[in-house]
């Protein structure tokens, strides 16, 4: 019983560590990320996403938001934009389909890279799928939009 | 500049902190189970069931602790069974689409969404995408 305690302590304790390792720095960069706006600027260079997801310009912030740091700071951020009116009804729906498939993407791949996963695969397919799925529903709710307006 | 970077230090170190009072129960559970007959009946009753992912039968557990609760403790699981690198990859990416679903359904709910749909997309994702990969995987 103390082996299979000791090995369960010493297993667990490096886990954390091998985690420790990736987490403190990442926190660190994304804090600077965050107090330095750099996501603003960050967000000028991906207004292609607005043709691709057929979305407002105001979408792009929350969604790299929650794509980097994780679906709870994405949620507020969201809410703060559709408060101030910026964000339609299509947006909103498109932000959340793409949010739950794909966010915090560095933490989490990190993470399961950290206890062996392959992150290519797992970061790749991540993002293609969200990016597949959002599409496919952008142009089938502007489908339904341009069917409603032609009645 | 520096005051950033103590902030970023704390959140990490309270992350840390927060995900080792997972882990540690988790992985030393999980280690006491493997060595009693429970873990090889779990693994026996679901292997059929992860044989779709092409993973041994006590992976249910790693994707039950991570839809359930969170990523840290499927990460606690994953560490404490054996697995090939190509068995975690298929469970970090089913478990990447669908996880801490009581959690994160409810941050979406406060958005006014169909939390039905937002939870069938995630789970469907992540038993589609697992069955491709895991065969492929095998196939590889």
């Amino acid at each position: 019983m103390m082996m299979i305690l000791k090995e369960g302590i010493i297993g667990s304790l490096k886990s954390v560590y091998t985690i420790a390792v990736i987490v403190i720095p990442l926190m660190v960069i994304l804090q600077l990320a965050k107090d330095y706006h750099i996501l603003n600027k960050i967000a000028e260079k991906f207004t292609f996403i607005t043709k691709l997801f057929s979305i407002s310009k105001e979408a792009i912030v929350p969604l790299l938001v929650g794509l980097i740091f994780g679906i709870s700071y994405g949620a507020g951020v969201i809410i703060q934009s559709s408060k101030e009116g910026n964000l339609t009804k299509v947006d909103l729906v498109l932000l959340i389909t793409f949010l739950v498939t794909c966010h915090a993407i560095f933490e989490d791949t990190l993470v399961f890279v950290a206890v062996g996963a392959n992150g290519y695969i797992l970061l790749g397919l991540r993002l293609f799928m969200a990016i597949l799925i959002t599409y496919l529903l952008s142009k089938r709710l502007s489908q339904k939009i341009s069917i409603q307006t032609k009645e | 500049m520096l005051e950033s970077i103590k902030e970023g230090i704390k959140k990490g170190i309270e992350t840390t902190w927060m995900l080792g009072k997972i882990i540690i129960p988790v992985y030393l559970f999980i280690t006491i189970l493997k060595h009693t007959p429970v873990l090889n009946y779990i693994a026996k009753v679901f292997s059929p069931l992860m044989g779709l992912f092409k993973l041994p039968g006590e992976a249910a557990i790693v994707l039950v602790l991570g839809n359930s609760l969170n990523l840290y403790a499927a990460i606690g699981a994953i560490k404490a069974i054996d697995l090939t690198p190509m068995e975690i990859t298929t469970l970090a990416v089913m478990l990447s689409f669908s996880h801490s679903l009581f959690m994160e359904t409810a941050v979406v709910k406060q958005l006014k969404v169909n939390v039905i749909k937002v939870i069938l997309l995630r789970v469907g994702l992540a038993v589609g995408v697992g069955m491709v990969i895991g065969q492929v995987g095998a196939w590889i």
